[in-house]
């Protein structure tokens, strides 16, 4: 039996004095971290890679046997199959973000126990990336409708969910190492992990999906460790004072940018797609961000001088609706996406009105509507709703219609000649902090200025395997599903909605500038798209 | 099969049940292909939108000036070993399962206590165990280095190669710790001062630092597969602990250095398809790539041979002179240099 306390005292003792090149600052850190932490991670490599091929064998083994066998993917509810295609991608980027973040610990923080703890890290997150495109790929393979699944990385790439999700989660690894590892470790996942890896896998189990929590719960059997090298940073990072000044600003940054994706996003995943009902996002998000992850965690930070976010209040309250917002959204500008839309049904309504008291009054019009219009048929353009489609935030990316339509936080600035949008407050706080860092971001709306929605769809490879008929759409109908003619039919550009809104601000100033702030409070002021229904 | 199942679609053509983003290397997508490609997002492919978050000096997540190599596509490059996470952590679950149980078996049949006591002391307890520092030297270069690569699958191999470092050092550690519980007296506790006052180990010292505070991936591994491994850890490491210990009553640690020379081939075949990769006529620059290239190699070599021929003394501790120095360094040399003579260099390479 070998000396286990003088094994790991030894292989944390490799550290050494660099007397004959100095390292370059290539990550160059505000925060000074001492040289002598408490240890994170107590396994030797021999043990790691033993207990993690184990953890691999049984999850693969399994993903390739039974679940095989039993075709768990074919066999689960539709509705549910649908939001993944999206929900694997975009997290995914979490997972290689994060890999790229420990590699910048391992150069900066110059700590043994912490880089131990790091080097498993990063190795865990190839794991993760690994894991969640093989199963991607196993739905490709296995659900009853795999399109939308064999094009994710891609798809990813050109949806804007998928690109205000990567807004977030490069914040893991561009920037202050330690302000990454408050995005990564101590915000994404110690909040965030468990309702994205433990309680969408009671969702999927209860919708005959048993594929995803074999994924899932694997991968949060590492996600422990993970969080303890969060809260070992963290307390290295409060063990010196001077640290302290710079420390809440980046951690309220960190939880803002986080939540201002993840929220809106897991909670469209988690209540929209549900057919097997269970808790809403709201119930979960008390549970685990509010109670365990603030209430236990954050809050007992204080005495060291590391308080509760000012802006978690403001979170707090857009809980009750942000996600019902951004489901909205998503599901009227369903031709721009990659998965189908399940309307939702009365036995639906009656859930959301439980869960969110004042639901139906805000947004059950929209969805009686919605239902409505769904036959391709009809040919109804669901956009044609809205009198405009919202800008985007320069800074999270998401449209900027927060918390609901009708109390949007939307704000418009200028910056060098530019009126730029902001969801809200915080975010166009975090913009003006620190304008280098986002003022060059192009968005969705930028990047496909002038282009046909046709043209958009095509170009993207949006269709199915006949070539003309759309990955996506508004229900599961397969009688008679949307075709590229249909959405041709409507004649749509997709126009960058700031322009005109520019225009209507240099107007309403009447100097070509725009206001200071608060320029308008619904972002409807002109289109983001503009043609004719059918 | 699934068609009978609700959600399935059964009008708008066969659907494609596999990625069809990836460009395969054959016919069929690989597994390692499918789980690898395109997890880093392409600005010039998928991603054209641009990044999104820039650094307090507006630097971008990745520059394509963190390497002086150039290449139109580096998302191109493919692993010749084809390792995933999966594939690469059996590998190294069956090697350290193969060094724990060959020490098991040592220390229960009573080989342990046979080594010779010089060897242990001087070879395995001051010179080994102060090699463990380079490796772990070389694990922090490559953690960078894995951050900056401009692709995926790239990311990949130089993570694996920080971890196999890593491995290498913490291996060494524990299989002194066992000696120590068997041969009395045995402790490794000189080997740090060692590595950083011997001046036997000042240069190749030198040569890790000077790896850590380098800035370029694509030299990282040009550097460390190419020249430092077939030089110096040829000569410090495969010539002289795996290769005497037998004659000196260890058969036991040649093990251990068996499955670091598994990872080195395995750094070297994709460090040699990385450099097939940036001089392939199809590449622009291949002639530029291939003078940088070029110019690494004839920079650091001289300085990686002066390293191993610091280590000369080291040769004459062993009681039983399996090999003179003067001829393994000179092998070592050899070997390297037809490795360099087989990469599609277009420019000579003379050292």
């Amino acid at each position: 039996m070998r000396n286990l306390i003088k094994a790991h005292e030894r292989v944390k003792d490799f550290d050494w004095e660099h007397s004959y090149a100095e390292k370059p600052d290539r990550y160059p850190t505000k925060y000074k971290i001492p040289r002598k932490t408490k240890d994170p991670f107590r396994h030797l490599i021999r043990d790691y890679v033993s207990m993690e091929q184990e953890k691999d064998d049984r999850q693969y083994g399994a993903m390739e046997d039974a679940l095989a066998r039993s075709n768990s993917a074919g066999k689960a509810q539709p509705r549910w199959m649908e939001i993944l295609k999206i929900a694997l991608p975009t997290v995914n980027f979490g997972e290689y973000a994060a890999m790229k973040s420990c590699g910048q610990l391992v150069d900066t923080v110059d700590n043994a126990e912490l880089r131990q703890g790091y080097m498993a890290q990063m190795l865990d997150e190839v794991r993760h990336t690994n894991q969640e495109i093989y199963l991607n790929r196993y739905f490709a393979k296995h659900a009853a409708d795999p399109e939308g699944f064999h094009i994710g990385l891609k798809a990813r790439g050109i949806n804007m969910f998928g690109i205000a999700g990567r807004a977030a989660l490069e914040a893991f690894f561009v920037g202050d190492p330690i302000e990454g590892a408050l995005n990564l470790q101590v915000v994404a996942e110690t909040a965030y992990t468990n309702p994205i890896f433990v309680t969408l896998t009671e969702v999927a189990a209860a919708n005959g999906d048993n594929v995803t929590p074999s994924v899932f719960l694997s991968i949060q059997s590492d996600e422990a460790r993970h969080m303890a090298n969060g809260y070992s940073t963290l307390a290295a990072v409060v063990s010196n004072e001077d640290n302290l000044k710079y420390l809440q600003d980046d951690f309220d940054r960190a939880f803002w940018r986080q939540h201002s994706f993840l929220d809106p996003f897991l909670g469209t995943v988690y209540d929209y797609f549900q057919k097997d009902r269970g808790n809403s996002y709201r119930e979960k998000w008390t549970e685990w961000i509010a109670e365990d992850w603030v209430g236990s965690y954050i809050s007992k930070m204080e005495p060291y001088g590391l308080a509760v976010p000012e802006c978690f209040a403001v979170a707090e309250e857009h809980m009750k609706w942000k996600h019902h917002t951004t489901a909205m959204l998503a599901a009227a500008s369903w031709p721009f996406h990659f998965w189908r839309w399940d309307p939702l049904t009365q036995s639906d309504f009656e859930w959301f009105e439980n869960k969110y008291p004042g639901w139906y009054k805000l947004y059950g019009g929209f969805w009686e509507n919605f239902a409505q219009i769904t036959k391709a048929s009809d040919g109804i353009n669901p956009m044609a709703a809205f009198e405009a489609l919202p800008p985007l935030c320069q800074v999270c990316q998401m449209p900027c219609i927060m918390p609901r339509l009708d109390c949007s936080e939307v704000r418009f600035r200028e910056h060098v000649g530019r009126t730029l949008p902001f969801c809200g407050a915080m975010c166009e706080k975090i913009f003006f902090d620190e304008p280098i860092r986002y003022e060059q971001t192009r968005n969705f709306w930028q990047q496909n200025d002038g282009t046909s929605l046709d043209e958009y769809i095509v170009n993207s490879g949006l269709l199915r395997s006949d070539g003309h008929t759309l990955i996506a759409q508004p229900s599961l109908d397969t009688d008679r599903m949307w075709t590229i003619d249909d959405v041709r039919a409507w004649g749509m550009e997709i126009t960058d909605p700031m322009v005109a809104i520019s225009a209507q601000l240099a107007v309403t100033n009447g100097s070509g500038g725009a206001p200071a702030s608060n320029g308008s409070s619904n972002g409807s002021s002109n289109g983001a798209v503009n043609g004719t229904s059918a | 099969m699934t068609a009978a199942f609700p959600g399935a679609v059964g009008c708008a053509g066969k659907p494609t049940r596999d990625f069809t983003y990836v460009a395969s290397r054959r016919r069929r997508l690989s597994e390692y292909e499918a789980v690898t490609c395109h997890t880093q997002p392409d600005v010039l492919t998928f991603d054209q939108v641009g990044w999104m978050l820039r650094d307090a000096n507006g630097r971008p997540p990745w520059v394509t000036e963190s390497t002086a190599l150039h290449h139109p596509n580096w998302f191109a490059f493919r692993d010749p070993a084809s390792h995933w996470q999966r594939t690469y952590v059996r590998m190294q679950a069956e090697q350290e399962r193969g060094i724990a149980r060959s020490v098991e078996d040592a220390a229960a049949h009573g080989v342990l206590d046979e080594f010779d006591p010089v060897w242990v002391r001087e070879i395995l307890g001051r010179h080994y165990r102060a090699w463990s520092y380079a490796e772990y030297g070389l694990f922090r270069a490559f953690a960078v280095a894995q951050r900056e690569t401009l692709s995926d699958t790239l990311g990949n191999v130089y993570c694996f190669e920080a971890f196999d470092r890593m491995r290498h050092a913490q291996a060494i550690v524990l299989h002194l710790l066992e000696l120590e519980d068997h041969v009395e007296g045995f402790a490794d506790d000189g080997a740090k001062a060692v590595w950083l006052e011997d001046p036997r180990y000042q240069p190749t010292r030198q040569l890790v630092e000077e790896l850590v505070a380098s800035n370029d991936w694509g030299e990282l591994a040009v550097v460390t597969n190419l020249v430092f491994d077939p030089i110096l850890t040829e000569v410090a490491v495969s010539q002289l602990v795996r290769r005497f210990g037998p004659f000196h009553g260890d058969p036991v640690t040649a093990h251990l250095v068996g499955t670091t020379e598994r990872d080195r081939r395995r750094n070297l075949g994709w460090t040699q398809e990385m450099v097939r990769m940036v001089t392939d006529e199809s590449v622009p620059e291949r002639e530029k790539n291939s003078e940088i290239i070029r110019d690494w190699i004839t920079s650091w070599t001289p300085r990686v041979r002066e390293a191993a021929r610091a280590m000369a003394d080291v040769y004459d501790v062993p009681p039983l002179q399996v090999a003179r120095f003067d001829d393994v360094l000179a092998a070592a040399q050899g070997t390297q240099e037809q490795l360099v003579e087989g990469l599609p260099l277009s420019v000579e390479v003379r050292v």
